[in-house]
């Protein structure tokens, strides 16, 4: 088990050099910071020696060691665009998206579980093929698209929602949070959903086929055969099974959620790490997004192992396969 | 000035002071697209910055609502005698935010820090040789020559107050690390910073001890960036915010058919135009010219102008938007030549015999490079540039950048011809004629951003008496012989100048500046 | 193995399944529009000469100022849409196809080593793609995206704009085949059918291609069709974010893109047309690879 531990441990820290090496050799490569970073009317001279000033001109392998150091030491750097510190900058925007992306999780479990089991109890019924249907468009339509429309339908059509930004947080501490007032939900709302349908429907899919392999095995053919009551036989015997890869769903939708806010702080000016992040390619602003990219590897990688843990924590079995 | 079209709202000075006290309190939340990235007025020469920090600090002078100068922290200025520069005579009684009072001390404080090595602006200071303290409320500017322009020139330099920034280790801008300067503010101007979160939300409220008069009744002024047009659009529809700039051309219509909105819309300075690569030795994307650049002669540039419908562009592309430029500036800015107020017609049968004439009657392929999110609808007008290119046999290979690579793509000659958007920084003629025309001279820091190196013996030579000429009539004759030489050998190819155009609740009145700089004491709500 | 009894029943399921015959025209009607688009579409987008800026911004056909020429209407550049769309999809789908199978011989093929081999072949293997999924889709890609901008000269990126955009498509789909071949081959390895082929000392690679391959087609399959879907969402994604293809050589997503700018213009075609076309595309291949999951794993009917 300690092996084990190790051993995940040593290949998360590898992982995370990995992720290191490629985001920082990526944009060191994008467009050119001192462009950015000054005016229309600076001089030749004064961009070639910010250029120097900023290490620019070093060896590729010196500046990537640099980079290395400061990270572990925690200095993150400084934003060339805003000349904030890069570690304050993403810490400010990190409750905006770990909010939108829980509530999101919430959302696509809440409803996609019971959802999940519904289909796979009544297979053949019309709802359940209606709904399998639908969530079949809604994996199918691009989820800029979706939160688009819900711009327009309950923004500027209805006029119920706010469209843009966070509005009516509350601070406790240095996280400034949503959930606390009604205000702050009303902005939530409309983002969460739409990063929310694409995961909602992954997980319904995926319940859906645990359920209905759990339904044949045969424990609950077993179960059937003693004459236990369906209700129990679902609830008590069939479900329980099911819950173990729904710890995998949230580990493997932890990427996505990530991934789509993005796309969904973009289109809902959400002014989370996703908004700071396509700012900051906008402008080349290289410390910026290296920094994300390490920030969310770190993130996944410690989702990752933390479900590897609990995997191993819940089903012995399973530590077996812990090569995987 | 001509160029704004609509409006010219009534200031409401009675409304000025003490709104702190009274009982309506008027909120007033905008957008833009980009948050200004510092609040430090030195370290960044970028629209965006300036424009938002005029509303904190102020300069010696600034800029009415037509762009003429009038005093701000400056009462007076004249040349000095004897000597080329000016003399500049302070307002008295003026205070900062924090209460410090401001005199001749933060002017050479702002001066030098402005001027400083870490400064983005210091280029403003290029013709300065000496600054001179007279007495607390007399500061003079020594320069290398006559110099006219210089106080127009130094508009956007703000003041800063030596003792907040020396207490606050900010004496100078800081060019990779923030410092105290970046983030907070201490000006003399008519709203104080009472919040920021960068990149999210910026909060301003008046200042009770402003020495001015003409300010709306604004008593909380809420910025935020919004970086996508339509979340933008959609937030002002759904009421959230009050005002937006710009929208989207395509909208101007919905947003003035809808109830309780209204699109104020007015000609910006910024000329669009194409240029080339005049000292190219050969083409780089051609299919069937090689080892010669046909555009190094001048019927082939002017063959181009005469291909290009910049009517139909403006009634499809921009709506009917724009105004055709036939010069580096538009019409209303100082300088602007009226003895050369056409532009070529469009004629592609004119077009072909020019060609033909040049020894190409088949065409030629070459490499179109254009920005895609700079310039409004900049992808779509280069489109249908090149589409009205190909009818005359000019068969452009289009190419379009986002603009964080494109100045680096034009720096380094990769292109054949290219779209460029000028807007004269010193609403005066000879700015472009400084960065456009004169030969690219790096030492002299002039021509910086004449890509493809156009170069005239007599445009270099009329530059620097441009510049030293201090009688308007003789100044405007030599302005008007280098756009002579612009058009005849065309130089460039001006399209168009830009719109500005924003939008509002029905219920805000303000002030349209052509230089796109939103100056919140000239809103009110109603 | 597909054998013939599983191909009739295949069949009959599919006839017995309306979604899924609806879904497999329409798949039909759109790979076959796109692949003749040089045929059948008015106009050529990317020839310049073939549209003209008069005709820009015309509604479809049958709403007031519409042009029969036009059936859904023109763009701003006075673009027929339907040939933008046909041209699109044709673009969508080659980047879609080519980054799918890019994966999948990318993905069977180091999933086929790393279980077959085991080892530090599989360590290294996995590790890799622990870095791949690390890194979110949209990431990978703009990582990819951006590594081909910057040593590549600009003109040469232009060019290779498909194919670095199917490139990192690609990059961020391969580890689902890895995965799903990998474990495969760990569990048919011990079977004793590859042990005896092992055994009468046939090579790695025929053992794998003979043996293990054939038996992990149907989830492959699976696997293929809703990373087709994925790819074209992903790539519409992209360039929404401004980073996919440019508007000179437009995708679906660039057209979705550019539709954008006219959501509350009141020229709604322009989004909604190529909007509604790539979800139908999307939307049928999807049913379809779901109707192939049901086949391949009976035991969810």
């Amino acid at each position: 088990m300690a092996w084990f531990l190790i051993k995940r441990l040593a290949q998360s820290v590898l992982v995370m050099v990995a992720v290191a090496f490629l985001a920082f050799s990526l944009f060191r490569f994008v467009g050119d910071p001192v462009s950015q970073m000054t005016g229309v009317e600076t001089s030749v001279e004064d961009r070639e020696r910010l250029r120097e000033e900023l290490g620019l001109n070093d060896p590729f392998a010196l500046q990537f060691l640099r980079f290395t150091g400061d990270l572990l030491q925690g200095d993150f750097g400084y934003s060339y665009r805003t000349r904030q510190p890069v570690g304050e900058m993403i810490l400010d925007r990190l409750p905006a998206t770990i909010e939108l992306g829980v509530v999101a999780l919430l959302i696509s479990l809440v409803v996609g579980i019971p959802a999940g089991i519904y289909t796979a109890l009544r297979p053949k019924g019309v709802t359940s093929q209606s709904v399998l249907l639908l969530t079949l468009v809604g994996v199918s339509i691009p989820t800029f698209v979706i939160g688009i429309m819900l711009i327009f339908t309950f923004g500027v059509w209805l006029n119920w929602l706010p469209t843009f930004g966070r509005g009516g947080t509350v601070e406790i501490g240095w996280w400034e949070s949503s959930l606390l007032r009604p205000e702050g939900w009303r902005f939530l709302i409309l983002p969460a959903l739409t990063l929310g349908v694409y995961q909602l429907t992954l997980t319904m899919r995926l319940v859906r086929a645990e359920m209905m392999e759990v339904m044949r095995s045969d424990h609950i053919r077993f179960a059937t055969a003693r004459g236990v009551p369906w209700r129990r036989l679902h609830f008590r015997h069939a479900l329980p099974n099911t819950m173990i890869p729904v710890i995998t769903i949230i580990g493997l939708q932890f990427g996505g959620v990530i991934a789509f806010s993005i796309v969904t702080e973009s289109v809902f000016q959400w002014p989370g790490m996703g908004l700071l992040f396509l700012e900051s390619i906008r402008f080349v602003d290289i410390p910026v997004m290296s920094v994300y990219l390490v920030v969310i590897a770190f993130f996944f990688v410690v989702v990752n192992l933390a479900v590897d843990l609990l995997y191993v924590a819940i089903d012995p079995r399973l530590r077996v396969r812990e090569a995987a | 000035m001509r160029i704004q079209r609509h409006f010219r709202p009534a200031l409401c000075a009675t409304m000025a002071l003490g709104m702190a006290g009274t009982a309506a309190a008027e909120t007033f939340r905008w957008a833009s697209v980009t948050d200004p990235q510092t609040m430090d007025p030195h370290a960044v020469n970028a629209a965006p910055v300036t424009s938002f920090l005029n509303n904190v600090y102020e300069g010696l002078v600034r800029r009415d609502g037509d762009l003429a100068i009038e005093p701000s922290l400056a009462t007076a200025w004249e040349p000095l005698e004897g000597e080329d520069g000016w003399r500049f005579t302070l307002r008295e009684g003026v205070t900062y935010h924090d209460g410090a009072e401001f005199t001749a001390e933060d002017v050479r404080f702002s001066y030098e820090r402005a001027a400083s090595e870490e400064s983005d602006v210091r280029s403003w200071f290029a013709p300065v040789t000496e600054f001179r303290v007279v007495d607390d409320y007399t500061v003079e500017f020594v320069t290398d020559g006559p110099n006219p322009l210089f106080p127009e020139s130094i508009a956007n330099f703000l003041i800063m107050d030596s003792g907040w920034a020396e207490t606050n280790g900010a004496e100078r801008p800081s060019r990779d690390a923030e410092n105290f300067a970046t983030r907070n503010a201490n000006g003399t101007g008519p709203y104080v910073l009472a919040s920021r979160d960068p990149g999210v939300e910026t909060r301003l409220t008046p200042f009770d001890g402003w020495w001015g008069e003409d300010r709306g009744n604004v008593t909380e002024g809420i910025f935020t960036p919004i970086g996508n047009p339509s979340t933008g659009l959609a937030a002002l529809l759904s009421g959230e915010i009050d005002f937006i700039e710009p929208i989207p051309i395509q909208d101007v219509a919905r947003v003035e058919n809808q109830d309780g909105f209204k699109v104020i819309q007015g000609l910006e300075t910024r000329v669009i135009m194409f240029g080339f690569g005049h000292d190219h030795e050969a083409l780089l994307y051609s299919d069937d010219v090689s080892g010669e650049n046909p555009f190094t002669d001048p019927q082939v540039r002017l063959a181009v102008a005469h291909a290009i419908d910049v009517d139909t562009i403006n009634r499809v592309v921009m709506r009917g938007t724009v105004e055709p430029a036939g010069q580096l500036v538009p019409e209303g800015i100082s300088g602007y030549s009226e003895a050369h107020a056409g532009r070529p017609a469009y004629d592609p049968e004119q077009a072909r015999a020019l060609l033909a004439e040049a020894g190409y009657p088949e065409g030629f392929s070459f490499g179109l490079k254009c920005t895609n999110d700079r310039y409004i609808n900049d992808e779509a007008v280069c489109r249908a540039a090149a589409s009205m290119l190909a009818e005359v046999g000019l068969d452009a290979e289009l190419t379009t950048v986002p603009v964080r690579n494109y100045w680096e793509q034009l720096r380094a000659d990769d292109y054949d011809m290219y779209l460029l958007g000028w807007s004269p920084g010193t609403f005066d003629h000879e700015h472009p004629i400084r960065f456009l025309m004169h030969t690219q001279d790096d030492e002299a820091k002039l021509g910086s951003w004449n890509f493809g190196n156009f170069s005239n013996d007599r445009v270099d030579e009329l530059l620097p008496m441009i510049q030293n000429e201090l009688d308007p009539q003789a100044r405007q004759e030599m302005i008007d012989e280098v756009v002579a030489i612009m058009q005849e050998e065309t130089a460039y190819v001006p399209l168009y100048t830009e719109p500005l155009i924003w939008a509002a609740k029905e219920n805000v009145d303000l002030t349209q500046r052509a230089d796109n700089f939103f100056m919140l004491r000239w809103v009110t709500v109603e | 193995m597909l054998d013939y009894i599983r191909r009739r029943e295949g069949l009959w399921l599919f006839t017995r399944s309306p979604a899924a015959m609806i879904a497999a025209l329409a798949t039909v009607v759109i790979v076959g529009g796109a692949l003749l688009a040089p045929w059948i579409a008015a106009s050529n987008p990317y020839d310049l000469s073939t549209f003209s800026l008069i005709d820009g911004l015309k509604p479809p056909a049958w709403l007031p100022g519409g042009d029969p020429e036009f059936l859904l209407g023109t763009d701003d550049q006075g673009r027929d849409m339907i040939s933008s769309i046909l041209y699109g999809a044709r673009l969508s789908l080659l980047i879609g196809l080519m980054a799918m199978l890019i994966a999948t011989l990318l993905g069977v093929g180091l999933g086929l080593l790393a279980g077959y081999f085991g080892g530090w072949v599989d360590a290294v293997v996995m590790r890799v793609a622990d870095v791949q999924l690390a890194l979110p889709a949209i990431l990978t890609a703009l990582l990819i995206d951006g590594i081909a901008r910057g040593v590549l000269p600009t003109a040469l990126h232009q060019e290779l704009r498909v194919p670095v955009l199917t490139l990192a498509i690609a990059l961020s789909l391969w580890v689902n085949f890895a995965r799903t071949a990998r474990a495969s081959v760990m569990v048919e390895k011990n079977k004793e059918y590859v042990q005896a082929a092992m055994m009468q000392g046939q090579h790695p690679l025929r053992v794998m291609g003979v043996h293990i391959l054939p038996n992990i087609l149907g989830p492959l399959l699976v696997i293929m069709t809703v990373d087709l879907a994925s790819a074209i969402l992903l790539e519409a994604t992209l360039s929404f974010l401004g980073i996919g293809l440019p508007a000179d050589s437009p995708s679906l997503g660039t057209l979705i893109r550019i539709g954008m700018g006219f959501l509350l213009s009141g020229e709604w075609w322009i989004l909604w047309v190529p909007t509604a076309f790539l979800v139908a595309l999307v939307v049928s291949i999807n049913i379809l690879g779901d109707f192939l999951r049901d086949l391949f794993n009976p035991r969810l009917r």
